[in-house]
């Protein structure tokens, strides 16, 4: 492979001295807050939203270290030194998280400091990955490379990040508060259930600016959120949301830890109230120092600029005849492989479900393999989706063998991407001290049993989402099917539910099915699942269309005769 | 409750609580709850000498907006007091929302108050105090040096 | 075969917080990795006595707490929720190794 990675410039934004010096400072503070806690200076409910804010859960066996990647965007570089980091500081392997963060499970207090200073040498941090403060801010995965994107996200990320780092104000917020931009009619960012969603839209004058969405959330209580303003000018963005913050900030409930989300605030004053309280603080702030200039905008959406990729064919023979003698491929070419803006290129996701894995996991190994692919193929540039894959989001058409090849090697070019076993779940109670049920068990049952590809693709997209608790970190609620794990008299169960989706339009939380089943039964009753489909189908329904057409009682009544 | 500043000034006024503060507006000090309107200051910040914001836990970060809308928007300029759940890990938050004084009996708050300010020598957003944000600092960096 | 006193014994646990490793109080008042080594208390006073104890030794661990168990005719102990047993004995699956190229 060339080893051009020392030199290829990259098209996103890069840190400059003012970003590196507040990573390394941070690093320095939490060093010094680490030592203080050791010797017993801090107590432990002093020091936790400290080790939360820098990304320190204590997990069941071990702390975990939930690194940021903000908007899903890494360099082959900064792949490699997760890679690095896990060796030297965990066991050797990562997940890639819902949030396109990268969680580490075994990480020592002691280490921390370390892990976050080397991080820091490839312009990384774990800074809010935890905590009751503004997370890291997620986009499109396809970002910049999607041929139905108006405007890059990402840009919009990048401002927001920075705006929203070590906020003075809003660092104690009632609870947690997580962001999505889509700069594209097709939401592949779940914006509308994030505490605040962004899609970027162009009016009728062309002028392009966001629909803010607030009060969406998965989660005990699941919401979708509420349009606040259909078009607020990007330079306000800002404004609009310390706005925001500021009124939850205010107003959001702090007596009961469940009920303090901005979702419970809209829901409990009502989308016009909060509207109004929004709009008022907004109308005070926004010619202020928020409002941003021309030149800070064009100067980071410059860091965005798209590639400047060589013309390559939009059809290649060899790609032609590949399809032809290899089904594998042709496979994988239908379902792990999109259109990209530009003729020549696609966009490809290296799955991280191979058969029977750990969704989403991915050792030292395979990590600096993606980043070597993504070196040679894909302008040194990777993304990590919230279904928790990979994506190499510029590869020539020409290149797709080898890309596919490459990855093969390793283990990450199984063609299931959105199919049945390209399945979300969060790491439930092998790992979690919030679970209540194991998730990844579930998940490599149900991998096994329908990893045969030519079945997947028959049975066409279907989203599964796995969680183990209620918090809904595999997002259960917008799976096409969801699967809740419950303890019940320490037995643990399993809660289907059907019909979640989050793209545009289609919106939706699942509904449950019926009782929960025992673990030794969610196969079959998936596999029910799939019958009923298979058997009630029409031309070109996906399941959750036929499940749309036809409502939950066929499944219903296929599910509890087989359980 | 040990009581501090950067400055060493702090006003010995007795601040009201509030409730009691809005029969005697007269007065130049009160405490606030931090479900207390600061907006109903208005009127009266020229005259404030004092103003305490409570932190009933310090995770409990309502006081953070009082204090800002009480410097920014009602432009109160007499000492900010931050009382209750106050520790040294806050402190670069609490000065840049404009508090100035503290009441704090966590050991080593004297010392940590004296680096607070310089632990960041970058901030990303405005706030209370007068720090150049580093989107600023890059306009006028890139206007002296264009080409950057 | 597993004897449960009435669901009356109980170990302590918690976590060390330099490292997160799992830890248990001995008989000794140490903490120990080694679950085997764990001191049992054997009714509810006890139990309340070992929590104690647990929580005047946490200086180098996190929120010490009971776990329930049971016990088998050899004496051997058992978490009782299934939690504790993944807390105690690990992931109840292979996790992909650091090299791993293709998962197991």
């Amino acid at each position: 492979m060339p080893d051009t990675h020392f030199y290829q410039p990259k098209h996103f934004y890069q840190y400059d001295d003012y970003d590196r010096a507040l990573v390394a400072e941070r690093v320095e503070q939490f060093r010094d807050q680490v030592r203080r806690r050791i010797a017993g200076e801090l107590t432990e409910e002093q020091f936790k939203p400290l080790r939360l804010t820098n990304g320190l859960y204590l997990q069941l066996h071990a702390y975990m270290l939930r690194i940021a990647i903000p908007y899903g965007t890494l360099s082959s570089r900064q792949l490699r030194k997760l890679a690095d980091i896990s060796r030297k500081y965990d066991r050797g392997y990562g997940h890639f998280t819902t949030r396109q963060n990268l969680q580490l499970n075994w990480i020592k207090l002691e280490d921390a400091p370390d892990a976050l200073a080397a991080l820091a040498d490839v312009d990384m941090h774990a800074i809010q990955t935890s905590g009751n403060c503004i997370r890291n801010v997620t986009a499109d995965h396809y970002a910049g490379a999607a041929v139905d994107e108006i405007e890059d996200p990402r840009i919009w990320c990048e401002i927001v990040r920075q705006w929203s780092t070590l906020h003075p104000e809003f660092s104690f917020l009632p609870r947690k508060f997580k962001i999505a931009i889509t700069g594209s009619p097709n939401d592949r960012a779940a914006v509308r259930v994030h505490d605040i969603g962004l899609r970027l839209w162009a009016n009728e004058a062309g002028e392009v600016g966001f629909e803010v969405i607030v009060g969406g959330g998965l989660g005990r209580t699941p919401m979708i959120g509420k349009t606040l303003r259909e078009f607020l000018p990007r330079d306000e963005l800002l404004a609009y949301l310390e706005a925001t913050l500021r009124v939850y900030n205010r107003y959001g409930r702090r007596d009961n830890l469940y009920k303090a989300r901005i979702k419970i605030l809209v829901h409990e004053i009502g989308a016009e109230k909060m509207r109004e309280e929004v709009e008022a603080e907004y109308a005070a702030i926004k010619d202020g120092a928020l409002k941003l200039p021309v030149e800070t905008i064009e100067a980071i959406a410059r860091q965005f600029a798209p590639p400047p990729l060589p013309h390559r064919p939009a059809v290649v023979a060899e790609v032609e005849g590949l399809k032809l003698e290899d089904r594998d491929f042709a496979l994988w070419l239908k379902s792990n492989v999109a259109p990209h803006r530009m003729a020549g290129y696609r966009i490809v996701t290296a799955s991280l479900k191979p058969a029977g894995a750990p969704p989403g996991d991915a050792s030292a190994v395979q990590m600096e393999g993606v980043a070597d692919i993504a070196d040679a193929y894909s302008q040194g540039e990777i993304r990590v989706s919230h279904e928790q894959n990979l994506v190499l989001p510029h590869v020539a058409a020409e290149d797709l063998p080898a890309v596919w090849r490459a990855l093969g090697r390793l283990g990450f070019a199984e063609a299931n991407v959105g199919k049945i076993t390209d399945i979300i779940a969060c790491p439930g109670l092998d790992y979690c001290a919030l679970a209540n049920a194991r998730s990844i068990p579930v998940a490599q049952r149900i991998s096994n049993h329908f990893a045969g590809l030519a079945r997947q693709h028959d049975i066409g997209d279907l989203k599964i989402k796995i969680s183990g608790c209620i918090n809904a970190c595999g997002h259960h609620h917008v799976g096409h099917i969801g699967i809740l794990g419950v303890d019940k008299n320490g037995v643990e169960l399993y809660q289907l539910s059907l019909g979640g989706d989050i793209d545009f339009g289609k919106t939706a939380i699942g509904a449950i099915l019926g009782p929960a089943v025992t673990a030794d039964k969610v196969v079959e009753a998936v596999d029910a699942l799939v019958r009923t489909y298979l058997d009630a189908r029409s031309d070109g329904e996906r399941f959750v269309d036929t499940y749309r057409r036809i409502g939950a009682q066929p499944f219903k009544e296929r599910v509890y005769a087989a359980v | 409750m040990p009581l501090f500043s950067e400055t060493g000034n702090t006003t010995i006024l007795e601040p009201l609580p509030f409730a009691d503060w809005q029969r005697r507006p007269a007065w130049p000090a009160v405490s606030l709850a931090n479900t207390d309107p600061v907006e109903d200051l208005a009127p009266h910040v020229g005259r404030l000498r004092l103003i305490v914001l409570n932190f009933p836990k310090f995770s409990d970060g309502r006081a953070y907006s009082q204090a800002r809308l009480l410097r920014g928007r009602l432009g109160y300029t007499g000492e900010l007091r931050a009382t209750g759940g106050v520790l040294q890990d806050q402190l670069p938050f609490m000065l840049r929302c404009g508090f100035d004084s503290f009441e704090s009996d966590q050991k080593g708050f004297g010392e940590a108050l004296a680096k607070a300010r310089t632990l960041f020598s970058v901030v990303y957003q405005p706030a209370e105090d007068d720090r150049a944000t580093a989107s600023l600092l890059r306009l006028s960096r890139r206007n002296v040096h264009p080409a950057v | 075969m597993a004897k449960n006193l009435s669901g009356d014994l109980s170990i302590a646990s918690a976590n060390r917080l330099v490292d997160g490793v799992v830890v248990f109080l001995d008989d000794a008042g140490q903490w120990t990795t080694r679950f085997e080594l764990a001191a049992v208390a054997r009714d509810k006073r006890a139990g309340e006595i070992l929590l104690e104890r647990a929580r005047a030794e946490a200086f180098d661990v996190i929120d010490p707490f009971l776990v329930a168990v049971t016990e088998d005719d050899d004496a051997r102990i058992e978490p009782v929720s299934l939690r504790e047993k993944i807390r105690v004995s690990g992931l109840t699956f292979d996790a992909i190794a650091a090299d791993a190229v293709r998962y197991a």
